[in-house]
């Protein structure tokens, strides 16, 4: 202790600030860093929480099928047994939560977004060319949506 | 040195020793309370990502090219407009040139606007066409990802579930990891200035849902599920039973997409 006293006085400011900054360097990381940081790897774990957060937009087909079951079941007989309601119907949450909330009508040119011939499309897609298919206003006056393998 | 050793400056010494002791429960109270004004969450409870270990699975065969899923991921994700977090690409193999002696042609590869509105007919002819296919594509969810290890501040990371995260507090928007990945998977979000990708829905599948993409697809080309919990009848271990192949194998990226048939051209 008395040689360090004896150092020159400028030698001894410079060590007690630097030991001052180390001070504050791991006084401010010690209450900065995250609880969950490196706790399982070098990252926040609370991470996945906050991320998990966020609200879902589509609501997916089982909330669908608890009020119409009924529609889903007959989708399941027909070839459009593996899409979802949302893929035609569209997003559902707000009706989901207010069935009063409408959704909203459909119309042809979503058939044709899948069913348009196209020579990228597989070969087990059926496939439709529209100026020599069918001259007509909709779809479903030859075809039903939920079972398109029968007649309406 | 030995005049240190006096009985008062011992007792001194065990004294400031013992409050140091006392004094961190009351340090780690006003740690945590300041932690708890930093961050809170409203997280779906019950989710144990040491439970789960996803993997996603992609038909070639399967696709056909509506781009419902990349309109879905925008709309689930608030996905700015111009970038994506998965993609369609529609490959277009044409028919080799007359005494060339070659198998195939040339390969022409195109997303107009990700595929997001479907695809326009091709500027290839129809009948110069050998082979044509749509290939979905996303982050693939890399068992040694090179985005996780050049982040300089951990911002992102390899969820224990098999989910590549970017933490967004922790995102300083350097653009490494963008740099990094191989698939092209990774953008900068121009509204939070941070990393973005695909969580793979992460807020819907800690809720028992499936991800944006997977639900809207409607010929069951995107295949989803957790390899820790099969259910009956499991999709996923069905399709991983048969052939399937990754993208860029030869870059050892480990990837968690799968895909079926590939043609040799994909890249």
């Amino acid at each position: 202790m008395s040689r360090l006293l004896k150092m020159p006085p400028q030698i001894v400011r410079l060590v007690l600030l630097t030991i001052g900054i180390v001070c504050v360097y791991f006084t401010a990381r010690f209450f900065l860093t995250p609880p969950s940081f490196g706790l399982h790897g070098h990252y926040r774990f609370d991470a996945l929480r906050q991320i998990a957060s966020r609200e879902p937009y589509w609501a997916g087909k089982a909330a669908c099928v608890e009020c119409h079951a009924g529609h889903a079941e007959k989708l399941a007989k027909g070839e459009h047994k593996t899409l979802s309601c949302e893929t035609c119907h569209g997003p559902g949450r707000a009706h989901v939560e207010n069935p009063a909330e409408k959704l909203p009508k459909l119309n042809m040119s979503l058939c044709l977004r899948c069913h348009e011939a196209s020579p990228s499309r597989p070969q087990w897609l059926h496939q439709i060319n529209v100026h020599n298919h069918y001259t007509g206003n909709v779809c479903t006056e030859c075809h039903v949506p939920h079972q398109p393998n029968e007649v309406p | 040195m030995s005049e240190n050793f006096t009985r008062r400056a011992v007792l001194k010494n065990l004294a400031g020793i013992v409050g140091g002791i006392l004094a961190m429960p009351a340090a780690r109270t006003c740690k945590a309370g300041v932690q708890n004004v930093l961050a809170s969450s409203s997280a779906p409870a019950g989710y144990d990502p040491f439970q789960h270990k996803w993997l996603m699975a992609l038909d070639v065969d399967r696709c056909i090219g509506c781009g419902l899923c990349v309109e879905a991921c925008r709309e689930e994700n608030d996905v700015p407009e111009g970038h994506w977090r998965t993609w369609i690409e529609r490959y277009v193999i044409k028919k080799p040139e007359a005494g060339s002696g070659k198998t195939r042609g040339e390969t022409i590869v195109d997303s107009p606007d990700g595929g997001q509105k479907g695809f326009p007919e091709s500027l290839v002819p129809r009948e110069q066409i050998l082979k044509s296919f749509f290939v979905p594509k996303l982050c693939n969810l890399c068992e040694h990802s090179p985005c996780t290890q050049v982040c300089p501040v951990g911002a992102t990371f390899d969820a224990p579930d098999g989910a590549v995260l970017v933490d967004k507090n922790y995102c300083i928007g350097c653009g490494f990891c963008i740099q990094a990945c191989p698939y092209g998977c990774r953008f900068l979000n121009p509204i939070t200035h941070t990393a973005d990708k695909c969580t793979l829905c992460y807020h819907r599948i800690t809720r028992g849902l499936k991800p944006a993409c997977v639900e809207i697809c409607p010929s069951q080309a995107r295949i989803f599920g957790d390899l820790k919990h099969p259910v009956a009848d499991d999709p996923l271990q069905r399709f991983i039973a048969n052939k399937v192949e990754e993208l860029k194998p030869s870059l050892g990226t480990g990837p968690r997409v799968a895909y079926a048939g590939l043609d040799e051209e994909v890249r």
